[in-house]
């Protein structure tokens, strides 16, 4: 029988990770120790240089790379060696980087499919709900998603994500790709969603849009966590500057 | 003479097509080619036998044809059965071979190679049990109904009407139910499809049930218009792959429509250049197309 999902602890975390190790062979982790707490509403923005573990740790979340020591909480609830279907049911929402829709289903299946694992009376409702939110994807719902800009399949992914209505968001470098005008729109829309309520963790290439609507901001170097503030407070951070110019990493990672 | 071989090779290409489904399914949501599928054929043909045979056995009545056709109430009883049956052999294969596989990660060539070595087992354990000499569901003999210049019997229109129906079923099945989206979603994006809440273990044993239960389908109606054969679903191999490419890969009406050209093609060949050539026939088939447009008819460019 499936567990049910919790509800959070007042002031616990939404999302954590405690001691998170994870990677795709036991002797070469990529993600070595991580503690990450996520309160409920919050937007967290998660920086570092290429190969710092970012997309790795938020995949290992989701349930697409082995965990190999540590523990992933939601909601209060140790769901560390749950499946990666079973964790949309818990609350959990993934936007992979690439890939992140059914390119040969319409963009109508696009939501169905999320909206699937919700009870039958409130699937409809949901899909016209994100139609309400998304209007650039009513206009053709019968359309192959395949067929979409770069930033209308980022807002199709963002939707599919938001179907079932979950607790926690996460989305792995949504920006990357797509033309200025298009990322605007988007961290509007994601900025516009975590207002909303729904608790946000981003990882970014893009730290100046990051930034801008994150609350807080964790940088990972190595597959650890180097540092971490206020979103505001990070914009100015010589620390940022020095990781994005790939000079004196190591320097940064020692303070 | 041609109107008849139309006929003969509509016939033909219904139980290809059934089998094409099978294959061009666990192709897309399994991700390789499965060349134990023609066993499940056999074991289909062979499982409705001893259903059928034990069905009248058991009550006599059940044997005596149905009206205009040469079998009794016991072969569609057992047909379902055997569907049920290959399934579960399905399901074991899965669990006890290819499951292991996927779970260690293995490359698609070492599933690939491990479906042979199904293949021959599965096919020698047939020939163990039920000797090698061909069977037959009923010796009873049919008129042919003529239509014009074509004949057909009642046994052939039957098998035809069951494969249309089956194909409609399996066609609205993918395309209007939950289940048939996360079967396609599961086909162009396993991780994704998990993510997005979908079990794809589930959706995989989904698949070998519809994949060995149409099957199981093909080797009746197989039994049922020409005999019973261990090597049965070995002869149909090679046709069975020729139209799951030629109609393109993960599309079902694609191996349907496929399935009846090379069912036409081959029967034609008959006619036209004599039937030695007959299984050269869908080789040709599978060449051409690979050269000239690998997709398939219905398949898409990635």
């Amino acid at each position: 029988m499936t567990p049910q999902p919790t509800l959070p602890v007042p002031d616990a975390p939404v999302l954590a990770t405690e001691a998170l190790v994870a990677g795709y062979e036991r002797d070469v982790p990529i993600v070595r120790g991580v503690d990450l707490a996520v309160a409920a509403g919050e937007c967290v923005v998660l920086l570092g240089p290429n190969g710092a573990g970012k997309s790795t740790l938020v995949r290992a979340v989701a349930g697409l790379v082995p965990i190999l020591a540590g523990a992933v909480r939601l909601g209060g609830t140790d769901i560390t060696t749950v499946p990666a279907h079973e964790k949309a049911r818990y609350g959990l929402a993934f936007v992979p980087q690439t890939e992140n829709i059914f390119a040969r289903l319409t963009i109508h299946e696009n939501l169905q499919i999320a909206a699937d694992i919700l009870p039958k009376p409130a699937r409809s409702r949901r899909i016209a709900a994100l139609y309400d939110m998304f209007p650039d994807l009513v206009a053709r719902p019968s359309r192959r998603a395949g067929q979409l800009s770069g930033g209308q399949r980022q807002m199709l992914a963002v939707a599919r994500a938001l179907v079932a209505e979950p607790s926690v968001l996460i989305l792995d470098e949504p920006s990357a790709g797509l033309s200025p005008k298009a990322v605007a729109e988007l961290f509007a829309r994601l900025n516009g969603i975590n207002v909303a309520g729904v608790t946000t963790v981003l990882v970014e290439q893009n730290v100046k849009a990051a930034l801008a609507v994150g609350d807080r901001a964790i940088i990972l170097v190595e597959g650890q966590v180097c540092h971490e503030g206020p979103a505001s407070s990070l914009a100015d951070d010589p620390i940022v500057a020095e990781l994005y110019l790939g000079a004196r990493r190591a320097r940064a990672a020692g303070r | 003479m041609i109107p008849q071989a139309l006929i003969d090779g509509l016939i033909a290409g219904a139980v290809i097509g059934l089998g094409a489904i099978g294959v061009t399914l666990t192709y897309s949501i399994l991700g390789f080619a499965n060349f134990a599928h023609g066993e499940f054929i056999s074991w289909g043909a062979y499982f409705a036998l001893a259903v059928s045979s034990l069905l009248g056995y058991l009550f006599a009545g059940l044997a005596t044809p149905i009206g205009p056709f040469s079998f009794g109430w016991s072969l569609p009883i057992a047909t379902v059965a055997a569907a049920g049956l290959t399934a579960g052999l399905a399901l074991l294969a899965d669990l006890l071979l290819f499951g292991r596989l996927r779970a260690r990660r293995s490359a698609v060539i070492i599933l690939v190679i491990a479906s042979f070595g199904a293949a021959l087992t599965l096919r020698n354990l047939l020939e163990f049990i039920f000797t090698s000499a061909p069977a037959y569901y009923t010796r009873s003999l049919q008129i042919a109904l003529r239509f014009g210049h074509v004949r057909a019997t009642p046994d052939q229109l039957f098998s035809l009407a069951v494969t249309a129906v089956l194909v409609a079923a399996l066609h609205l099945l993918l395309t209007r139910t939950a289940i048939g989206r996360a079967m396609r979603a599961v086909s162009e994006n396993p991780a994704l499809a998990g993510v997005t809440g979908i079990d794809v273990r589930r959706v995989m044993r989904i698949v070998w049930i519809l994949g060995a239960g149409l099957a199981a389908v093909a080797g009746v109606v197989t039994g049922l218009l020409v005999q019973i054969r261990p090597e049965m679903g070995l002869d149909l191999l090679l046709p069975l792959f020729a139209a799951s490419i030629l109609g393109g890969i993960g599309s079902v009406p694609g191996a349907m429509l496929a399935g009846l050209i090379v069912g036409v093609a081959e029967a034609l060949a008959v006619q036209w250049i004599g039937a030695q050539w007959r299984a050269a026939v869908a080789f040709v088939i599978l060449v051409a197309i690979l050269l000239v447009r690998p997709q398939g008819l219905f398949g898409r460019t990635e």
